[in-house]
């Protein structure tokens, strides 16, 4: 494993925790998704059969912690994984507003197929969660994604070069 | 395209459908079977991920719980504070109900007014007078005993000397009638100025620690019966005719909240039935204990 690789790793982990650690004690109604942003770091730096994988990983562990809904975050992930990958060149450019819209959008899509395909909301209380906890939830984890992405795209790049 | 590129996108496709495909399958799985997969991945994979959201949410409770908890805390600190204090303010009012079945007539319920301060320890403000039927010299009493004796009179109120007072006095004898004396305030500086002496004890009658005292109805004051204290020790006579005790009085002047006033009337009907189960026990523990020391070898 290269250390460029091993970082990306290192980060898949802290996310992860945070994700597990963070997330619970702010305790949002419209929280922080670090999994996303886990997800979609990864994904940009992989193949999509492998980005899709971890994905469907990510989205089975959190699945495990809500049995009801078994399946449905490993699901949405591994659309969100395997997407963000497909088009991590049209998105992943230098601009960090492109970065934050594409965290945005891949959490609005995370939402949306684990809403509808664990079908434990309906009616009104759907509608709310698609567009009014969603998009703010949406919100904040692509601020904290691109407060992420600043941090690691320099480490990153000067490992590049 | 080249040819490994297009092979490499169709893995890719293929994983991704195997996800799509592994994760519908778990959404239609029965609830039992989803249950039971879901519980080994989180025995296994999940468990630490589990341990650290337990701790992140206990951690969040305690967090938020902190100020009510604290408040909790302090109010049971204060209820606990003042449990002994209501505890004994439980035990007098439950004794003044006793005496008050006891004595059953002829007398008028009092409190104590004023917190005694400095210079007023030997007198008390009650809250009844004239106008309750409260009179001049009447006696007053509580649960355990003698406090004192009416000294003023007005018309809602009346002032009351204890017995720690130096002009108090009363004719005492032992329960069992055996000695007679005086009972005036322990003259002496600090703790021992509020014991009692029992004063002019005839030399013939000797008396052992424990003896209960009462007022021997003799003066018209106070009426055969009361209980006044308890025999300590004796103390050195002045003159070769007499003896003194020092005695431990039944009424400490901090218990002193709620009081009888007694009526002339029930004063010349007698009260002795109403402290005799108290004297008889303390008869009782200090013939036993005389029994006792008897019958070492």
């Amino acid at each position: 494993m290269s250390a460029r690789s091993g970082l990306i790793a290192f980060i898949f982990v802290v996310l992860v925790a945070m994700h597990f650690t963070l997330r619970p004690i702010l305790d949002w109604r419209a929280g922080v998704d670090f999994l996303v942003i886990a997800v979609l770091v990864v994904a940009v730096r992989v193949r999509p059969g492998t980005a899709a994988a971890a994905g469907f990983a990510l989205g089975l562990v959190s699945d495990t912690l809500t049995p009801e809904a078994l399946g449905a975050g490993a699901l949405a992930m591994t659309i969100v994984g395997f997407a963000a990958s497909r088009l991590k060149a049209a998105f992943f450019a230098e601009n960090f507003a492109l970065n934050a819209v594409f965290v945005f959008i891949g959490k609005v899509a995370f939402d949306v197929v684990f809403v509808l395909a664990e079908r434990r909301l309906g009616g009104v209380s759907l509608l709310a969660q698609l567009f009014i906890w969603t998009p703010l939830a949406a919100l904040l984890t692509a601020f904290v994604g691109l407060i992420v992405m600043a941090l690691v795209r320099p480490t990153l790049e000067r490992r590049r070069r | 395209m080249p040819r490994g590129a297009r092979t490499d996108s169709r893995t890719d496709t293929v994983i991704a459908v195997a996800c799509v495909l592994a994760a519908l399958l778990l959404l239609i799985l029965p609830a039992a079977a989803r249950d039971r997969s879901a519980g080994v991945i989180r025995g296994t994979v999940v468990a630490p991920l589990a341990a650290l959201q337990q701790r992140a949410s206990l951690a969040r409770r305690a967090f938020v719980e902190h100020d009510s908890l604290v408040q909790i805390a302090d109010s049971i600190v204060r209820r606990s504070q003042r449990l002994d204090e209501v505890t004994a303010e439980n035990a007098r009012l439950r004794g003044l109900l006793s005496l008050g079945r006891a004595l059953r007539w002829g007398f008028v319920p009092a409190e104590a007014l004023v917190g005694r301060g400095m210079g007023d320890d030997h007198t008390l403000v009650l809250s009844a007078g004239a106008r309750a039927g409260v009179e001049r010299l009447s006696a007053v009493v509580a649960p355990d005993g003698l406090v004192g004796m009416v000294e003023q009179v007005d018309a809602k109120t009346s002032i009351a000397i204890t017995w720690p007072h130096p002009d108090f006095r009363v004719s005492a004898t032992s329960a069992d009638g055996a000695a007679f004396g005086i009972v005036t305030a322990h003259q002496a500086a600090g703790a021992e100025g509020y014991l009692l002496e029992l004063r002019g004890v005839p030399f013939r009658a000797q008396l052992r620690a424990g003896t209960p005292i009462i007022s021997s109805g003799l003066g018209g004051i106070y009426p055969r019966g009361i209980m006044i204290g308890t025999v300590m020790e004796e103390l050195r006579s002045t003159a070769g005719w007499a003896r003194t005790y020092l005695l431990r009085p039944a009424v400490r002047p901090s218990d002193i909240t709620s009081v009888m006033i007694l009526s002339p009337e029930r004063n010349a009907d007698g009260v002795a039935s109403v402290w005799s189960p108290a004297i008889d026990a303390l008869t009782h523990k200090v013939v036993t204990a005389g029994d006792s020391v008897a019958k070492r070898p």
